[in-house]
């Protein structure tokens, strides 16, 4: 059974099996898969700043991955939205200055959450770093926001109707889905909880 | 906004607060723009989505901008029942900076001239 995140010191840990752990960790790896750069890191962040610069602005082979807002996935979009509403030209000048930048920050908070999922293969448990513990809130958020819009979460009214859906049939195909999403809500909001001294809202 | 309760909930619903206050009216002892803040030509917004949750949208504006609790609380708020707040104002590369940061933390972040 697994127990919300608390403060342990500087840590926050929670008790998760490694069944849980695992499936936490494939599905941000399947975030990581839709996000990851373009160009991969060097390790020298001016030599990444300006193959990023580049791989914007060019098209090697065919458009690079999103360049045209027509071609994106539906989710890239959400995880990387449109910073103007209403001036296209704006919009796509911050794409091209932020997003192999932003794509790779993503990357690297979950790759630093996957790999604390998969560090004590023996315990029941998860413990993060005070460092690695935003990493592990912002690629939660950034799983959620994927299985969301896989979901077709993109309203209020839309998490009414999918929760009706799911309750009337629990044997709905989308109720292991959606068991999941609420996993992970519930797992964030106990980290956001104990990273802010205190449940940030009582339980509903 | 997303909901904040445990992975099963009984009620699903996030905390609301009713739209029409009962209490006596008095100013708000915290207000969301300064005088100086208005002039300030360039904001950055954030929108309402129904993923991230209230308690995180919280902790990003207290982390990011350092503002206090209430004025946190208050932005995230009004991003929920009104759907967007602007939550920093300045010049506009300070708002694509901050634009950026906010995307980054998953939030629906855009920016634009004042009106």
């Amino acid at each position: 059974m697994a127990r919300a995140f608390r403060r342990r010191g500087a840590r926050m840990v929670a008790r998760l099996d490694r069944n849980e752990r695992e499936v936490i960790a494939s599905l941000m790896e399947q975030t990581r898969s839709l996000l990851a750069p373009d160009v991969p890191s060097t390790g020298d962040a001016f030599t990444d700043l300006m193959a990023s610069l580049e791989s914007g602005a060019t098209a090697p082979e065919g458009l690079p991955r999103g360049t045209d807002p027509g071609d994106r996935d539906p989710a890239l979009a959400r995880l990387l939205p449109d910073a103007h509403r209403g001036d296209p030209a704006v919009a796509a000048e911050f794409r091209r200055l932020t997003e192999q930048d932003l794509r790779r920050r993503k990357s690297d908070a979950l790759t630093a959450s996957i790999d604390a999922l998969r560090a004590e293969a023996d315990r029941d448990r998860l413990s993060l770093e005070p460092a690695t513990a935003q990493s592990f809130l912002i690629a939660l958020t950034d799983t959620r926001l994927l299985m969301g819009e896989r979901l077709g979460l993109r309203t209020e009214e839309d998490v009414d109707a999918w929760e009706a859906r799911v309750e009337a049939d629990p044997d709905d195909p989308l109720a292991y889905a959606a068991a999941l999403y609420d996993f992970l809500t519930w797992l964030q909001d106990g980290l956001v909880g104990a990273l802010m001294g205190r449940r940030a809202f009582p339980d509903a | 906004m997303g909901r904040q309760n445990g992975a099963f909930p009984a009620s699903p619903r996030a905390p609301t607060l009713s739209p029409v206050s009962t209490a006596p009216v008095k100013e708000p002892e915290v207000i969301s723009l300064e005088a100086s803040e208005l002039a300030l030509p360039w904001i950055t917004l954030v929108w309402n989505d129904p993923v991230n949750l209230m308690s995180y949208v919280v902790y990003v504006f207290e982390t990011y901008f350092g503002y206090p609790r209430a004025k946190a609380e208050r932005l995230m708020m009004d991003v929920h029942t009104l759907g967007k707040a602007v939550v920093s104002l300045g010049t506009r590369e300070a708002m694509e900076t901050d634009c950026m940061a906010m995307q980054g933390f998953g939030l629906w972040a855009t920016f634009e001239k004042n009106q």
